[in-house]
């Protein structure tokens, strides 16, 4: 933690940000968003239950449509194909976008508009449009939201060409990747996390943007290199923690913060000097986030590596509900204390 | 007819023009596809002329196109350049993407031309955002969306109607009806006509005679003017018949001949012309527009044969 306080104070006095308040990760992204709508009357919120309703499911957009009307915040009948849809076309139309997916497991119902829509439209159209769109969904288990309100897909939208690719880790993270994205004259997927919303910590009051494509070192260590994403760099910490205390083993973290690009180059820098590299991920094992940082240390680092790589993902298998089957599925503290030990006491 | 004698020499020719355009670009483009040098898959309008010219006819010029994966027709009526379109079907770095899309998937902003779609039924919820931000930028502009019969059982089209119902967005849902998706006709497909999907949200529509370029321009005009000052949607259903095959290739197997016959003889270029020698116009006239058409296709298929393919570059990877 104390490297995450340097970091912020040296960010801080950097950018010349006084101000600091304790805000959570769902108010940093409001506030994310709010400011843009102040500079920018041309951005636009479309989502399900965003406006007068429920003011977005998890309370993110709580406040925006008193503050900026229905001409900014866009209420929807449930038709994911549609919401998408409609952001495809107001983007298209020069509008900057901001369409919520309420559940990232939804984005099944509308997934022809980011496969085959925004991940291609500059592409295909040679630059005459560029979709200035930031796809917003949270993924997340561990609270009994079962197979059809917990899955978290990275993975598959790193598959797909011209996507970036976001995975804000805290709220602080959440503040500066949001501007970024909403900066960025392309798509972007920007994954939330459900158990992250109401976690908070101090954000600058200011606007400030995290560029893309360079990770984050969350704590310094010299025996091995644990890539974690998402609310997956949360339990990293922990068990970083416990490794060190119990068994004086230290562990580097790095926060990827955005999948595309993937900088691994801070991670190959790490390697150099702890030559040992674990992956967690929430997702998916198979064809996961970690298989692809695997592969790319394999084919442009291995020299560096002391030991095999090791994955840390849900298992493969469908999100259940219970609480044991749950459990048994995800990545837990002790996996990690686990993995890492086995690896080190190789 | 009343109706017609409003229309001036002027109109008709410009109809004959466009219909003949269309239809000589789509022989040309059937000749490339012969001889090999169309290397992906094209769908021809030639039949269908008459719907995509009577619509966009209708409309104005800043007013907004999302034409279908058979999209030839609908863009050139618009005002795409043909050379440009031309060279993106055989996949030239002169064509309107930079030949990097073809046919299916072509976009020309100068004229407002939203992007062909190759996935049937996108195009409906596009159209929503499209609709909604002239409604938010308080433009005067109409959004005309193509589809087909057979995209017509999308289930996208049943929540764009309904978005475009609740929200009241000025878009005009084009269904060019050619009979068949693919080789399964429509009433095989959905015991509902088209224009009754829209009837469903008391969305006005109307089925129009798609092979009477008079006709549908009446039709489509009434309607635009509905979408524009009213703010409302409205869907006009052509009917009409693709004399091709499904993408150029096939040979038509799933179709009566006597079907094919009494269609044919509704061509919608030949029944323009008929049109034009009833109102008297000169043949010197018409001839003139021929040899207009032959030149700007000459001029398009010299402009695609001349220019070279794209080649990849590092910026293209994402």
């Amino acid at each position: 933690m104390a490297a995450h306080i340097r970091y912020l104070i040296k960010v801080c006095w950097n950018r010349k940000v006084s101000i600091l308040r304790e805000i959570t990760y769902a108010q940093a992204l409001r506030e994310s968003i709010a400011q843009m709508m102040r500079d920018n009357k041309k951005t636009i919120l479309i989502g399900e239950d965003v406006g007068k309703g429920y003011r977005g499911c998890f309370g993110v957009s709580t406040g925006l449509y008193e503050e900026f009307g229905a001409s900014q915040v866009i209420d929807t009948p449930i038709a994911e194909n549609t919401v998408l849809g409609t952001g495809i076309g107001a983007a298209l139309m020069g509008f900057k976008v901001i369409v919520e997916i309420m559940f990232a497991d939804f984005i099944g119902v509308c997934f022809d508009g980011v496969l085959n829509q925004i991940a291609k439209i500059n592409f295909m159209s040679a630059g005459q449009y560029r979709l200035d769109l930031v796809l917003r969904m949270p993924g997340g288990s561990g609270q009994g939201t079962g197979p059809h309100h917990s899955q978290c897909l990275e993975s598959i939208f790193m598959n797909i060409p011209g996507l970036k690719v976001v995975l804000p880790s805290n709220a602080y993270e959440a503040k500066g990747l949001l501007n970024y994205s909403l900066n960025c004259p392309d798509p972007v997927i920007f994954l939330e996390h459900k158990r992250l919303y109401k976690t908070s910590m101090d954000v600058p009051e200011e606007a400030y943007s995290i560029p893309f494509g360079k990770a984050r070192i969350v704590r310094e260590g010299k025996d091995l290199t644990l890539v974690a994403v998402s609310y997956m760099v949360r339990l990293a910490i922990e068990a970083a923690q416990i490794l060190s205390r119990e068994h004086g083993i230290e562990v580097e973290i790095i926060d990827p913060r955005t999948l595309s690009p993937l900088d691994s180059e801070t991670i190959i820098e790490s390697l150099k000097k702890t030559n040992r590299l674990v992956t967690l991920e929430e997702g998916i094992k198979r064809g996961g986030v970690g298989a692809e940082i695997s592969a790319r240390i394999a084919d442009e680092a291995i020299e560096y590596l002391d030991s095999p790589i090791r994955r840390i993902a849900s298992k493969n298998m469908v999100n259940p509900m219970s609480p044991l089957l749950e459990e048994a599925m995800l990545p837990g503290i002790d996996d990690i204390v686990d993995e890492i030990k086995s690896l080190i006491d190789r | 007819m009343a109706e017609e004698k409003r229309l001036n020499k002027k109109t008709l020719l410009d109809f004959y023009y466009k219909i003949l355009l269309i239809r000589r670009f789509e022989q040309k483009v059937y000749e490339y596809v012969i001889d090999g040098t169309v290397k992906g898959s094209v769908h021809l309008c030639i039949g269908e002329e008459a719907s995509a010219v009577g619509t966009v006819s209708a409309a104005e010029k800043n007013d907004y196109l999302l034409p279908t994966h058979r999209g030839h027709g609908q863009a050139l009526a618009k005002g795409t350049d043909p050379s440009k379109l031309m060279a993106e079907i055989i996949g030239k770095e002169g064509g309107l993407c930079k030949g990097r899309v073809g046919s299916m998937h072509f976009f020309d902003k100068d004229n407002n031309v939203l992007g062909a779609q190759g996935i049937l039924g996108a195009q409906f919820p596009i159209s929503i955002g499209v609709g909604l931000s002239i409604k938010l930028l308080a433009q005067k502009a109409v959004a005309l969306c193509y589809f087909g019969d057979g995209t017509s059982n999308q289930g996208t089209l049943f929540e764009a109607l309904n978005f475009a119902d609740i929200w009241g967005l000025p878009i005009l849902f084009v269904c060019i009806n050619n009979q068949y998706g693919m080789g399964t006709p429509y009433g095989s497909t959905c015991n509902l006509s088209v224009s009754d999907k829209a009837k469903v949200f008391n969305i006005r529509s109307v089925i129009i005679d798609g092979n009477d370029v008079i006709k549908v321009f009446e039709a489509a005009k009434e309607l635009i003017r509905l979408c524009r000052i009213k703010k409302r949607p409205a869907l006009i259903e052509c009917l009409t018949y693709r004399h091709m095959g499904h993408s150029g290739f096939d040979n038509r197997p799933y179709r009566p001949k006597d079907e094919v016959r009494e269609w044919k003889k509704k061509d919608p270029l030949a029944s323009i012309l008929e049109r034009i020698r009833e109102n008297g116009i000169e043949e010197d006239d018409v001839k003139a527009i021929g040899q207009k058409v032959e030149e700007i296709i000459k001029k398009a298929s010299d402009f695609a044969d001349g220019s070279p393919y794209p080649v990849f570059d590092k910026s293209m990877l994402e």
